[in-house]
C-alpha cells in the first residue's frame, strides 16, 4: 500500500480539547441577548379529534410574548420522503400519539412559557387507539391517516430469481420468526435549537442536527421562507444514531416564533420529549424461510417483514426497503424474495437508527443460519465462508461489491478468538457465537430526487499562506468526520493536519446531506479531496510560473514543495518572502521551499486561492422498483465473535469478549475506525440485551428516562479486540469506505449464537432479559 | 422539561438550628442530604418543600467511628465513604457490597446512608444490609431523640416511622458475634446503575467452626412493599446442622415469603424464583465465611 503522511494514522481528533476541557458549546449552551424561551404543548392523548383549542389564557399569561397553533403555522405537509409527506407543524384536526405537537408559546423565560402550554384548553374527542400492528391491521380499523385506511402506510414486494422454483432444489427449508423491540436513540445531548430571524429576513437556525441541509429545506418549504435566506447551523452535537436525520417540530417553530417576535427563540427538548419524538428504530416482526442444500450452499430466502411505524411517515419508507435489502449479502443467495408492510399505529414516529432498517433482519438471518449450519453438521464459520462473496461479486438485487473483505474479516475473527479452541468445547453456561453484515457507504440518492451533488467542499488559503481553511456542511456529530475530512484534506493537499481549520455543519458553507446512511467519509470525503487537489493545482500552476518549471515536475508533502526534477534556485523568491515579513521570527530558512512561501506566491500572483470539490455517486445498479434504498458506491462489511457466560440459574448473560473484524476499504483515522466499532458494539450489545420502549394501554411511553431505558454502561461492556481489514476500495477517497453503522450488524445474533452454544437455547425475541432467558431455560428442560 | 422549583435553602451550622427550623415549618421543610432522591422527586412535583435544610455543615454527621466493636455511622457519610471504607470492608463486608452496588460512582459520590434509609424505597440497597446486621438508627426531634431498629423503621414504600421534623443522626451496627458470615446479591440487568429486579441478603452466626446455625437473618428486598425478613426461612434455619440441602430448603420457603408485583423490571413469578435462588446463594456464602471465620471476628 501507498505510504501517507497523514492518513491510516493515529492522529487525536480535532475537536479533542474542546471536548476534553468542556469549551465544546452544544445548542443548549447557546444564548443570545433577547432570547425568549420556547416550550411545546403535546398531545396527552394518543388518538383524538381536536374540536377547539382555547390559547386565550395562554396570551394572557405575563411574560408570554406568543402563542401559535395550525392556524399560525399553517397546514403544510413535510416529513422526510415527498411520497409520504404526512406529518404538520401542529396538529389541526386530529392527534395521532401521545406527543403529538398541537401548539407552541414563547415567553421571557422557560418557566413562564411552560406554566402558559399549561393554560391551554384542548377540547377532545376520543378516537380508539391502536397500539399494534395486529389492532391496526384489523377488518374496520379506524385508519389513522385518511389516505390510508387499513393502516398499512407502505408496503413493498420484490422478487430475484424465483424463490419458490429455488426451494425444489434445497433439501434443509426452515422458516424462523424473529421480533425486536422499538428502541430509542439514547443520545446524551437531547435535540435543542435556537433561531434567529433578523431585520433583514434572514434566518439563522442552530440545531443540533445530523443534516443541516434536509433542516434547511424543510424549514424553507414550511414556512415559505426563500432557501437563500435560510442559514442552518451545527453546534457541536452529542450523537444522533439516526433521529436527528430530519427536521423536528421545534426547529420550524422556533424559526416561526423568532419570525413572528422578532427576537432569538431557543427550545430544548426534555429527555421525555426524547422518547416521544423518537424516529428510532421500529420494531420489526420477521418471518424468514431460508433454503439450502446438503452441501451447505444457501438458495434461496423469503423475507416477509411487518414494521411497526407509529403515527408518521420519517424514515420508514427507506426503513421497509431497507429490512429487505440488506438481507443477501455477504453470501452468495441467488434467490430473494421480500414482502414488507409498514403499519400506522397510535405510537411515536420511528425512523432511522444506525444500521437502518437491517439490524433485526440479520439478526434474525444470522441466528437462523446458524441453526441451519447445526443441522448441517457443519462449523458455522465453515458454512459462513463456503458461502461467502468477494470482490466483484454482485448480489441477486445488484448490489456491486467493488470491494469485500468478507472473507478476511471471517477469518480474522475466527483466528483472533479462538474459535477452534472454544467452539462447542467450553464448559456449559459458557458460550461462543458468530456472525457477519454489511452494510452501505451512503445512500445513491439523497433523501428527495434531486440531481444535486451529494457533497460539495471549498478550501481557501489564507492569504499569508500559513492556514488551510476546509469548509464543509458535513455534519460532525461526534463519530469524528471533522478529523476524517481534515486528514483527507491535508494528505491531498500535502500539509499537516495542524494546518487544516475544519468549518462544518454549515449551509452557508456549501451543499451535504449529512451524517445518515455512513455517507460522509466515501462521499464528502471525495469532495475534501477533490477541493484539495484543486488548490494544490492552482499553488504549484503559480509556483512553476514564477520558478519556471513545468507543473508536473511539482508537488506538495508534508508541508513543503517537492520537487520532482532538478531543484530550480529559488533564493529570489524567499528574499522577496523574507522582505514582506521584516520583523518576524518565523522565517522560512531550510532547504526546502515551504507550502507557506509557495501560498504566498500564489496569492500575490492570483488573489485569493481557493479550491473546490463536489461529489455525487455516478450510475449504480438496480434498475427494479426501490433499487434507490440499498445501492451504493461502496459496501463495508464486519465479522463478529462474541463469548458469553450464562448464569445458569437466573438467567442473566453476561458478554465476556468480542472480536470484532471490519473492513473499511482504508482506515483514514485507525483510532476512529476503532471507536466506532467500539460504540457499534455496545449499542448492538444494548439492543440485545436490554433495550425496550414500553408502553401503558393509552398508549404512554411508561419508561421515558435513561434510569428505565437501558443502555449498556461501561461495565457491561467487555474489552473488544477490534481487527480493521483494509480491501482498498475503488469508489472511496484514498480506498476508504463505511464503518459507522456496518459494524452494529453482526453483534446481536453473535451474541444469540453465542448463548444458544452456552445452554442450548434459541431465543427469537429481545431483549434478552434475563427473564426471558430463565423462561426460555425453564421450558426447554420441560421438554 | 423537568425544572427544579423554587424554594429557600440554608445550612444550619447545628442540628439545634436544624431542628428548629424543620419544626416550625412544618412539614414544609425538608432534610436535603445528597439530594440525589429529593431533587428528582422535587423535579416530578411529587414533593414540594418550600425550604431545604442542609445537613452538610453539622459536625459529627460525617464520620464512621469504631463503638464497642461494632461501628456508628453518621448520617452524612457518603455512599463512596462507606464501599471504601476499610473499617467496613473488614468488620462488614455485606455492608460495603452493598454500598458498592448502589448506583454508578457520580450517584455514591453524593448519595449518603441516611437518605438511602430515609427514602425508603423498596429497592434500596443499604436497607437489606444493615437490617441483616441489626442495625439501629438514632432520629433527634425538637425535644427527645429516640432509637429504633432498623427491623422496625420501615412502614410501606416510601414512609417510615419518622415523625415530621425529625432528622435521623447515625446509624449503630452492633458488633458481629464468632463464626459470623453474611452475603448481599443484588439482580439487575445493567452491571452498574441498577435498581434491584431482587436482592438478597443473608447472614449465619454458627456455634463453632463446624457448629450447627444459632442465628439466621435473611431479608428480601424489592419483593414486598418494604425489605423484609423471611421469617420462615430463618426460623427453618436455627438450629440446624448446615448443608446445601438445608440452604436449598430454607431458599424455597424464602421464596414464599414474599409479595413481589409485576412491573417494568420484572415478574412477580421469575422475581420469587429469583429470591429462591439468591437467598441460596447468600446461605452458601454466608456459611462459607461464617465457618472460615476465628473466634472473636475476623
Ligand atoms: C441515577 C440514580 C441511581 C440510583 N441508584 C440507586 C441504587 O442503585 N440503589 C439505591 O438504593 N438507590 C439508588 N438511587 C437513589 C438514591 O441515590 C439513594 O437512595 C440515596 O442513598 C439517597 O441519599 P441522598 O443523600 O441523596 O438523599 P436525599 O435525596 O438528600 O434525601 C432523600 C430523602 O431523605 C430525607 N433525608 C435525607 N437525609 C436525612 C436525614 N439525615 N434525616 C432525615 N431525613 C433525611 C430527605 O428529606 C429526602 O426525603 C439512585 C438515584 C439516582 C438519581
Amino acid at each position: 500500500m501507498k505510504a501517507y503522511n497523514v492518513i491510516n494514522t493515529r492522529l487525536p481528533r480535532v475537536d479533542a480539547r474542546a471536548k476534553a476541557t468542556g469549551d465544546a458549546r452544544y445548542a443548549a449552551d447557546l444564548a443570545m441577548s433577547n432570547m425568549l424561551y420556547g416550550a411545546l404543548l403535546q398531545s396527552p392523548l394518543a388518538h383524538a379529534k381536536i374540536l377547539n383549542i382555547d390559547t386565550t389564557a395562554a396570551k394572557k399569561l405575563p411574560g408570554v410574548r406568543d402563542v401559535v397553533t395550525a392556524k399560525e403555522a399553517g397546514l403544510v405537509k413535510y416529513g422526510v420522503s415527498p411520497a409520504r409527506y404526512d406529518e404538520q407543524v401542529f396538529c389541526s384536526e386530529k392527534v395521532r400519539y401521545v406527543g403529538d405537537e398541537i401548539a407552541a408559546v414563547v415567553a421571557v423565560d422557560l418557566e413562564t412559557a411552560m406554566e402558559a402550554v399549561s393554560l391551554i384548553k384542548v377540547d377532545y374527542e376520543e378516537l380508539p387507539v391502536l397500539l399494534d400492528i395486529e389492532s391496526a391491521m384489523r377488518e374496520g380499523a379506524i385508519a389513522i391517516h385518511d389516505d390510508f385506511p387499513g393502516n398499512v402506510g407502505a408496503e413493498v414486494h420484490q422478487e430475484f430469481g424465483n424463490f419458490e422454483e429455488a426451494l425444489k432444489e434445497c433439501d434443509i427449508v426452515r422458516t424462523d420468526r424473529f421480533v425486536n423491540k422499538r428502541q430509542d436513540g439514547g443520545f446524551l445531548e437531547p435535540q435543542a435549537c435556537l433561531a434567529h430571524y433578523d431585520l433583514n429576513g434572514n434566518l439563522t437556525l442552530w440545531s443540533s442536527t445530523q443534516s443541516v441541509h434536509y433542516v434547511q429545506r424543510s424549514v424553507s418549504m414550511v414556512l415559505g421562507i426563500p432557501i437563500g435566506k435560510v442559514r442552518v447551523i451545527k453546534p457541536y452535537v452529542g450523537g444522533g444514531f439516526g433521529p436527528k436525520a430530519a427536521v423536528n417540530t421545534i426547529e420550524i417553530a422556533a424559526c416561526l416564533m423568532s419570525k413572528r417576535t422578532g427576537r432569538p427563540v431557543k427550545m430544548v427538548f426534555s429527555r421525555e420529549q426524547v422518547f416521544l419524538h423518537s424516529r428510532a428504530r421500529h420494531q420489526f416482526f420477521h418471518e424468514l424461510t431460508t433454503g439450502v442444500k446438503k452441501d451447505g450452499t444457501i438458495v434461496a430466502l423469503k423475507n416477509t417483514c411487518h414494521l411497526d411505524g407509529g403515527a408518521y411517515s420519517s424514515f420508514g419508507i427507506a426503513t421497509i426497503y431497507y429490512a429487505g435489502s440488506l438481507l443477501g449479502a455477504p453470501y452468495k443467495l441467488p434467490n430473494m424474495k421480500y414482502d414488507g408492510y409498514r403499519i400506522y399505529t397510535n405510537k411515536p414516529t420511528c425512523g432511522a437508527q444506525r444500521g437502518h432498517g437491517g439490524v433485526a433482519a440479520r439478526a434474525a438471518w444470522e441466528q437462523q443460519l446458524d441453526i441451519i449450519a447445526a443441522e448441517l453438521k457443519m462449523d458455522p464459520v465453515e458454512f459462513r465462508l463456503k458461502n461467502i462473496m468477494k470482490t466483484g461479486d454482485v448480489t441477486c438485487n445488484d448490489f456491486n461489491m467493488s470491494s469485500l473483505g468478507m472473507k478476511e474479516c471471517l477469518e480474522a475473527v475466527r483466528d483472533g478468538s479462538g474459535w477452534s479452541r472454544k467452539k462447542k468445547k467450553l464448559p456449559k453456561g459458557k458460550g461462543i457465537g458468530v456472525a457477519c453484515g454489511f452494510f452501505v457507504s451512503g445512500a445513491g440518492y439523497p433523501i428527495y430526487r434531486s440531481e444535486t451533488f451529494h457533497s460539495t467542499a471549498t478550501i481557501r488559503l489564507t492569504e499569508d499562506g500559513g492556514a488551510v481553511n476546509l469548509y464543509t456542511a458535513a455534519a460532525e456529530i461526534g463519530q469524528g468526520s471533522d478529523t476524517i475530512l481534515g486528514q483527507i484534506a491535508a494528505e491531498a493537499l500535502g500539509v499537516s493536519l495542524d494546518d487544516v481549520t475544519v468549518h462544518s455543519g454549515d449551509t452557508d458553507f456549501g451543499v451535504d446531506l449529512g451524517a445518515y446512511s455512513s455517507r460522509q467519509t466515501l462521499m464528502s470525503g471525495h469532495a475534501a479531496k477533490a477541493a484539495a487537489e484543486d488548490t494544490k493545482r492552482q499553488v504549484l500552476e503559480a509556483l512553476s510560473e514564477v520558478l519556471n518549471v513545468s507543473p508536473v515536475d511539482l508537488d506538495i508533502a508534508k508541508g513543503v514543495v517537492v520537487f520532482k526534477k532538478e531543484k530550480p534556485d529559488f533564493s529570489r523568491l524567499r528574499t522577496a518572502y523574507a522582505k514582506e515579513h521584516r520583523g518576524w521570527k518565523d522565517i522560512p530558512s531550510e532547504g526546502e521551499l515551504t507550502f507557506r512561501e509557495a501560498a504566498r506566491i500564489a496569492f500575490l500572483t492570483r488573489g485569493v486561492i481557493i479550491g473546490n470539490g463536489a461529489y455525487k455517486p455516478g450510475e449504480l445498479g438496480g434498475k427494479y422498483k426501490g433499487a434507490a434504498v440499498g445501492t451504493s458506491p461502496a459496501y463495508g462489511c464486519s465479522a463478529q465473535v462474541v463469548e458469553v457466560t450464562v448464569d445458569m440459574e437466573t438467567g442473566k448473560v453476561t458478554v465476556d469478549a468480542m472480536t470484532d473484524a471490519h473492513d473499511c476499504g482504508f482506515a483514514i483515522n485507525r483510532t476512529n475506525v476503532e471507536g466506532q466499532m467500539q460504540g457499534s458494539l455496545s449499542m448492538g450489545l444494548g439492543e440485545a440485551l436490554f433495550e425496550e420502549v414500553k408502553f401503558d394501554g393509552k398508549g404512554r411511553v411508561l419508561n421515558a428516562s435513561l434510569g428505565e431505558y437501558r443502555i449498556a454502561t461501561a461495565l457491561d461492556m467487555p474489552n473488544v479486540r477490534t481487527i480493521i481489514v483494509e480491501s482498498d476500495e475503488p469508489n472511496g477517497p484514498f480506498g476508504a469506505k463505511e464503518v459507522g453503522e456496518g459494524a452494529i450488524m453482526p453483534t446481536i445474533p453473535a451474541i444469540l449464537n453465542a448463548i444458544y452454544d452456552a445452554v442450548g437455547v434459541r431465543i427469537n425475541e429481545l431483549p434478552i432479559t434475563s427473564e426471558r432467558l430463565y423462561a426460555a431455560m425453564k421450558e426447554k428442560q420441560k421438554k | 422539561m423537568l425544572l427544579l422549583p423554587k424554594f429557600d435553602y440554608e445550612e444550619p451550622k447545628s442540628m439545634r438550628e436544624a431542628l428548629a427550623t424543620l419544626s416550625e415549618l412544618k412539614g414544609n421543610a425538608k432534610v436535603i442530604a445528597g439530594g440525589t432522591d429529593l431533587l428528582v422527586n422535587m423535579k416530578k412535583g411529587t414533593v414540594k418543600p418550600t425550604r431545604l435544610v442542609s445537613l452538610k455543615k453539622i459536625g459529627g454527621l460525617r464520620d464512621i467511628a469504631r463503638e464497642d466493636a461494632g461501628l456508628s455511622i453518621g448520617s452524612h457519610v457518603t455512599i463512596s465513604e462507606i464501599a471504601d471504607s476499610a473499617l467496613v470492608g473488614s468488620l462488614f463486608p455485606v455492608l460495603a457490597r452493598s454500598a458498592s452496588c448502589l448506583g454508578s460512582p457520580l450517584i455514591r459520590n453524593r448519595a449518603t446512608i441516611g437518605g438511602n434509609i430515609v427514602t425508603a424505597r423498596p429497592a434500596a440497597d443499604l436497607p437489606p444490609a444493615l437490617m441483616v446486621l441489626g442495625a439501629e438508627v438514632q432520629l433527634k426531634g425538637k425535644g427527645k431523640g429516640r432509637t429504633v431498629s432498623l427491623d422496625s423503621f420501615f412502614t410501606g414504600p416510601g414512609s417510615s416511622v419518622m415523625k415530621a421534623g425529625e432528622v435521623l443522626t447515625r446509624i449503630t451496627v452492633p458488633p458481629v458475634p464468632s463464626f459470623t458470615g453474611g452475603d448481599y446479591i443484588k439482580l439487575g440487568h445493567r452491571a452498574a446503575l441498577e435498581i434491584a429486579i431482587v436482592a438478597v441478603a443473608s447472614r449465619l452466626t454458627l456455634d463453632g467452626p463446624d457448629g450447627v446455625i444459632v442465628d439466621a437473618r435473611i431479608v428480601l428486598s424489592s419483593v414486598a412493599p418494604t425489605a423484609v425478613h423471611a421469617l420462615s426461612a430463618e426460623k427453618a434455619l436455627t438450629g440446624q446442622r448446615p448443608s446445601e440441602e438445608l440452604f436449598a430448603r430454607a431458599a424455597s420457603i424464602a421464596a414464599t415469603e414474599c409479595s413481589p408485583i409485576t412491573d417494568l423490571r420484572g415478574g412477580a413469578d421469575y422475581r420469587c424464583d429469583m429470591v429462591g435462588i439468591l437467598t441460596k446463594r447468600t446461605l452458601l456464602k454466608a456459611f462459607h465465611d461464617a465457618s472460615g471465620m476465628k473466634e472473636g471476628g475476623a
